[in-house]
């Protein structure tokens, strides 16, 4: 079973970094019986086995209520800065030669050249991380290139392909229908099963994109 | 489709990988215990058309969840029993009777990857199971050698009780569930029809989740969610009103609003579901929801040691 705590409905740092410091006061302070923390955007699912609560915290009538006093005492007890310093930048290399960049370009009425310098002009944040194995979502974008998903999404988009889908950016991990505008394609494998840690992103994580060239393409490509 | 499954492996949603594991997560636990295992190795999950299963070594296996008319050698074999399997026999499912996933565990478990914690198959990701896939004709599974052995098959003394069985699957069609975070979102109407009509399994349906037919329940209030945490269970209203419940291979995170769960403990019953069943569901509270679920915890524990001692016994009294 899982409680859900939701914040304010929002994309929104830090409404995130609420969600993320609430995460790691549990990761901090584990009651027994928890078994996994889930953040998105503005709430954090947490995951715990109704067996264990029970008959470690015998004082209540359901696990269920143990967990919600437990979450109201951390939520009280919680300090926003510390989730949020001990980030990671992590540089992402980009060949711009997406599937839709012009159709992005036209869509804001800007060269294809100013959508890539707006693209890697900012450090995102990846606020969760969900839809695939590995798959982070991260923002915001300017509203410059923010654009809408395809209407119609394709059957298949390939392993390290960088979208666009309204106000988020993202990369695909593994090879998958979707319906993000596709702009870019990164030659570092952002997801990996056989390793220890199959993902390269973990929420919280900021992200620089960086634009190079087909030959450095070749020169990096993990795929 | 056939493939590898186990318990699941909990622990990395927040990096987009779902829990997974064996639907009916009772059913294949009890196919596991019924041959004497008691830890939660691989076991088969089977849907119908179902492979013919050649055994090229003596086998003890567990059979349980749907009535699939299995037979050896084409003698007939009930299922929620252990079955001894003489060497160079045929294990076949012949018609679908009842239910929607067969479970056939083997004594020590068949062998297959491991990847994070468990054994279950990750179709998407290709890993896990056996090679990562549903089961193919001619593949070749392995599991330890057979602790006993007689001049042929034959069906083990011990099973589970018609009671026991009957708490968890029936009535067939009542599925209980708790409210969902968006449940508020539904107007009197919609929340009406949601208790009180059929909603029909559609054939839309697979692994990830259930897709439903039945009332509109667009009465909601127009309302933009961003991305937030699903589980199976979870049942998701879509835009055109319909809905879809989410299934063991369910995406960790979804947009839709979540307006109910369906309760663990009927989770078993929904999976053996078929397309074309008609389900209904019933609003309880969390209480019900829990104490319900540590019921089926407490049923699976005295199952694992009576058929862990029901075998040991047997084997003694055999001259093993």
């Amino acid at each position: 079973m899982a409680l859900l705590v939701s914040f304010e409905n929002r994309i929104d740092e830090s409404i995130n970094a609420q969600v993320l410091a609430l995460k790691r006061s549990f990761e901090l302070q584990p009651f027994t019986g928890l078994v996994e923390l889930v953040p998105a955007y503005a709430s954090l699912a947490i995951f715990f086995d109704v067996g264990v609560v029970r008959k470690n915290y015998t004082k209540y009538q359901t696990a269920f209520e143990f967990v919600v006093e437990y979450s109201k005492r951390l939520i009280d007890g919680m300090d926003i800065n510390t989730a949020d310093r001990q980030n990671r930048t992590i540089v992402v290399p980009v060949l711009y030669n997406g599937e839709d960049l012009h159709f992005v370009a036209e869509h804001h009425h800007l060269p294809t050249d100013e959508i890539i310098r707006i693209h890697t002009s900012k450090v995102y944040r990846v606020f969760m991380t969900g839809f695939l194995p590995g798959f982070a979502y991260m923002g915001k974008l300017d509203e410059r290139i923010a654009t809408p998903r395809l209407a119609v999404p394709r059957t298949r988009v390939s392993a390290g392909a960088v979208g666009i889908a309204g106000f988020q950016t993202g990369i695909y991990p593994i090879a998958s229908p979707g319906g993000w505008q596709l702009i870019g394609q990164t030659p570092v494998k952002i997801f990996d099963a056989r390793k220890e840690n199959p993902c390269l992103f973990k929420a919280g994580d900021r992200v620089q994109f960086v634009q190079i060239t087909k030959h450095e393409f070749e020169k990096l490509n993990e795929y | 489709m056939s493939t590898l499954q186990d318990a699941g492996r909990p622990g990395y949603r927040s990096i987009g990988i779902g829990s997974g594991g064996g639907m009916d997560f009772f059913a294949m636990k009890v196919a596991g215990y019924l041959c004497g295992n008691t830890n939660d190795g691989a076991v088969m999950e089977i849907n119908f058309p179902a492979p013919e299963i050649f055994f090229e070594q003596d086998a003890i296996i567990g059979l349980a969840g749907a009535d699939f008319s299995a037979a050896i050698d084409d003698e007939a074999i009930p299922s929620w029993r252990a079955i001894y399997i003489k060497r160079d026999s045929l294990l076949k499912f012949r018609r679908p009777v009842r239910g929607s996933k067969a479970y056939v565990a083997v004594q020590g478990g068949w062998n297959a990857e491991r990847w994070l914690g468990s054994c279950s198959t990750h179709l998407k990701l290709g890993i896990g199971g056996h090679h990562g896939r549903s089961l193919q004709k001619d593949d070749r599974i392995g599991f330890e050698a057979c602790p006993i052995s007689f001049d042929k098959s034959k069906i083990l003394p011990w099973q589970i009780s018609e009671q026991e069985l009957a708490r968890i699957y029936k009535p067939s069609n009542i599925n209980r569930c708790t409210r969902g975070p968006e449940y508020g979102l539904l107007n009197a109407a919609a929340a009406k029809n949601f208790t009180e009509q059929p909603f029909e399994i559609t054939l839309q349906s697979d692994r990830m989740g259930y897709r439903l037919s039945g009332p509109s329940l667009s009465g909601l209030e127009p309302i933009e969610l961003i991305s937030s945490p699903v589980d199976a269970g979870t049942i998701q209203l879509l835009p055109n009103g319909q809905c879809i419940v989410l299934k063991a291979d369910h995406q960790t995170a979804g947009g839709y609003p979540r307006i109910a769960s369906v309760i663990r403990a009927d989770i078993p019953k929904l999976a053996q579901a078929v397309p074309g069943n008609s389900i209904q569901f019933r609003l309880v509270g969390l209480a019900e929801a829990e104490s319900e679920l540590l019921a089926i915890e407490q049923v699976l524990q005295e199952i694992k040691t009576a058929c862990y001692l029901n075998l040991k016994n047997y084997a003694a009294r055999s001259g093993y």
